[in-house]
């Protein structure tokens, strides 16, 4: 559904998306990720045919973006990172507005308007926006995305402002649109909401999609030469030395450590601590998070 | 371009020019100041007109045909009043447009919709010119709403306009709205490239200043004398020389000819005094009429002087009117052309990040 296709965007001869290849399916939830400044929101405003690439494109159900904006753009639904509207104007007088641009009939509207506002929980706010949280906009913000019925939505951090009951109305309505077959793509520093709600992740880095795929295919990439292992005890256990540690954590009490390791050595550890005479509370292989996987990403990248 | 985006774009804006505080209240002043310019207008057109019905009286029963034959061309003209007032809208409207464009643009940048509004299925170009459109649309009712009035308040003064005077009420509706509406795109213009709406006003504020203030100074004899150099002086010493000013003429004597000791001034000496006088006066001339075509104000001002010219058979027909007043009325359409212009290349130049 989204295919972008060598794409690049240079600002001044620097360049802020470099050389991009990605496929994303119809259907799919995929978390875009990367430190600041690692080309997410050029990359958005390029699918969502705001900016103009350099080189290269990108397709949206098949249409190339920048040669067939209008129709590409009524596909798309987008929140961008920084949502605003019109403070002057309620929420309804704010959807409405969006909804005009899509060619909808008044009843439409109105029906369309009226759902939206229900599902996001902003259904009797009769207040003008100027008078919203940053919360209340987030909200609203998802709901004019999702005015046009769009088969791609793009979501620029949705979860930024809102607050847990927000957060948890967000993962449902995304939920529910991937349900549908609708495609959602979200960009996101929190990567605990992303490991959530996502299918597939991609990793930007200085540009540069570094790595993609589903959460545990980018898990095994990341952890194929390095295994993590927790070390609880009760009493302090000794500095472990072994030519496959990679690094060792130790806790300020060293009664915990997290040990990473070409390999699993959690036999010569078990072997280490019984000789000492200090009794194991945990000994275990630990799963990397999705924070312990970007890390990883990020580490190779700056290597 | 999608004509239904541009029709949206265009509603919202007309409809937000027509519920802004702002504009009710500027709004609300064009029309004090055309009620208090008509009836002042009003007031002294029936006293111009009470004067020159007497003195056709006189005229006729002198049966003086020469007395008759200069007040045929100054038969006074409702068209007076309409003076009276395109001077005080003149101010007004400039504050009017500049209100009314100063953050168009810098509002949806500040307010953070520009990415959303971008994102909907419309080109770029559709909302720049939307909202030039609804701004238009807006200025267009605020001063048909002042025509308008003006023209029940001259009917229930008792005086009904006549279709030459119509067509010329019609010119002064026309260039009252063109220079509303330079002021509106010199401020959409500073809108586009300013960052924020206190810039943009500092920006358009200066750009007005410059235009109606500042370039005009330089058609003030004066300041025209100080920058191209006086007059040239006449051969001799000239018996006696006087400026005598009234509200309406200047009238300049100087007699020359003839030397403080009596002796007769070479006619070599005379001619190129004449010559240089001639060639300083069209120089003069033409710096006034650029000065004039640079300045909106300068180009309404002219273009409202000549319309509201005098009644009579000697006065110009609608045609004519217009043929004189072309380089003006050019100049009045192609700046706020060139300001609409720019701001358009600006705002489609412009990196959305």
């Amino acid at each position: 559904m989204i295919l972008c296709d060598h794409l690049t965007k240079a600002y001044n001869g620097v360049p802020a998306v470099d050389d991009l290849c990605l496929e994303i399916p119809a259907g799919e939830v995929f978390g875009l990720l990367g430190p600041n400044g690692a080309g997410k929101s050029t990359t958005i405003l390029m699918l969502v045919g705001l900016i103009q690439p350099t080189s290269g494109a990108c397709y949206i159900g098949g249409i190339e973006v920048a040669a067939h904006p209008i129709e590409v753009k009524k596909k798309i639904g987008y929140m961008p990172e920084d949502v605003g509207f019109y403070a002057d104007r309620t929420a309804k007088e704010n959807l409405d507005y969006a909804a005009r641009f899509y060619g909808l009939s008044e009843r439409e509207r109105k029906q369309r308007v009226g759902d939206l506002l229900g599902l996001v929980g902003l259904d009797g706010v009769g207040t003008t926006v100027g008078g919203y949280s940053k919360g209340m906009r987030q909200r609203l913000g998802l709901a004019r995305a999702l005015i046009n019925d769009p088969a791609v939505v793009v979501l620029d951090e949705p979860t930024a402002n809102l607050d847990p009951r927000g957060v948890l109305d967000y993962r449902r309505i995304v939920k529910d649109l991937a349900g549908r077959g609708t495609t959602v793509l979200v960009s996101s520093h929190i990567l605990s909401e992303v490991s959530k709600v996502c299918t597939s992740v991609g990793i930007l880095a200085n540009g540069r999609l570094i790595a993609s795929g589903d959460r545990e295919t980018l898990s095994r990439a990341a952890t194929q030469d390095r295994v993590v292992i927790g070390v609880d005890t009760t009493a302090p256990m000794p500095r472990f030395t072994n030519p496959e540690i990679l690094s060792a954590e130790f806790s300020q009490d060293s009664c915990s450590a997290r040990i990473v390791a070409r390999k699993d050595i959690s036999d010569l550890i078990a072997e280490t601590l019984y000789s000492e005479g200090i009794l194991p509370r945990r000994l275990a292989i630990e799963k990397s998070d999705m924070e312990d996987i970007l890390l990883s990403y990020y580490a190779e990248e700056t290597v | 371009m999608t004509a239904t985006g541009l029709a949206i774009i265009a509603g919202k804006e007309f409809s937000d020019h027509l519920r802004s505080r702002r504009f009710h209240l500027l709004f609300g002043i064009l029309v004090v100041i055309a009620a208090v310019g008509m009836i002042t207008g009003v007031v002294q057109y029936t006293k111009d007109l009470s004067d020159y019905n007497s003195l056709q009286m006189l005229a006729e029963s002198e049966d003086d045909p020469a007395l008759a034959g200069n007040l045929a061309g100054l038969k006074p003209s409702i068209l007076s009043a309409y003076s009276q007032m395109g001077m005080l809208i003149g101010g007004i409207g400039v504050v009017l447009g500049i209100a009314m464009g100063f953050d168009l643009m810098t509002r949806e940048k500040e307010s953070k919709s520009l990415k959303s509004l971008l994102a909907y299925p419309i080109f770029r170009d559709e909302v720049i010119n939307g909202k030039a459109l609804g701004g238009v649309g807006a200025i267009a009712l605020a001063m048909g709403v002042v025509l308008v009035f003006s023209l029940a308040v001259v009917t229930i003064l008792g005086i009904v306009p006549n279709l030459g005077e119509l067509v010329r009420i019609l010119i002064f509706g026309a260039v009252s709205f063109l220079l509303v509406f330079t002021f509106f795109a010199l401020a959409l213009l500073m809108s586009a490239v300013s960052k924020d709406s206190g810039n943009a006003l500092l920006h358009s504020l200066i750009v007005m200043i410059v235009l109606t203030s500042f370039i005009p100074i330089f058609a003030y004899p004066p300041v025209y004398s100080a920058v191209f150099g006086d007059p040239p002086t006449p051969p001799g010493t000239s018996a006696y020389s006087y400026q005598q000013s009234s509200s309406i003429y200047t009238v300049t004597t100087t007699k020359v000819g003839v030397q403080a000791s009596g002796g007769v001034i070479d006619p070599e000496e005379l001619k190129e005094y004449e010559r240089a006088s001639r060639e300083y006066m069209t120089q003069r001339q033409t710096i006034t009429d650029i000065v004039t075509l640079v300045s909106p104000t300068g180009n309404y001002q002219t273009i409202l002087s000549a319309a509201s010219q005098p009644a009579g058979d000697s006065a110009p027909g609608p045609g004519n009117l217009l043929g004189a007043l072309a380089y003006n009325i050019i100049a009045l359409l192609a700046m706020p052309a060139a300001f609409f212009g720019l701001a358009w290349v600006r705002f489609m130049r412009e990196d959305i990040r």
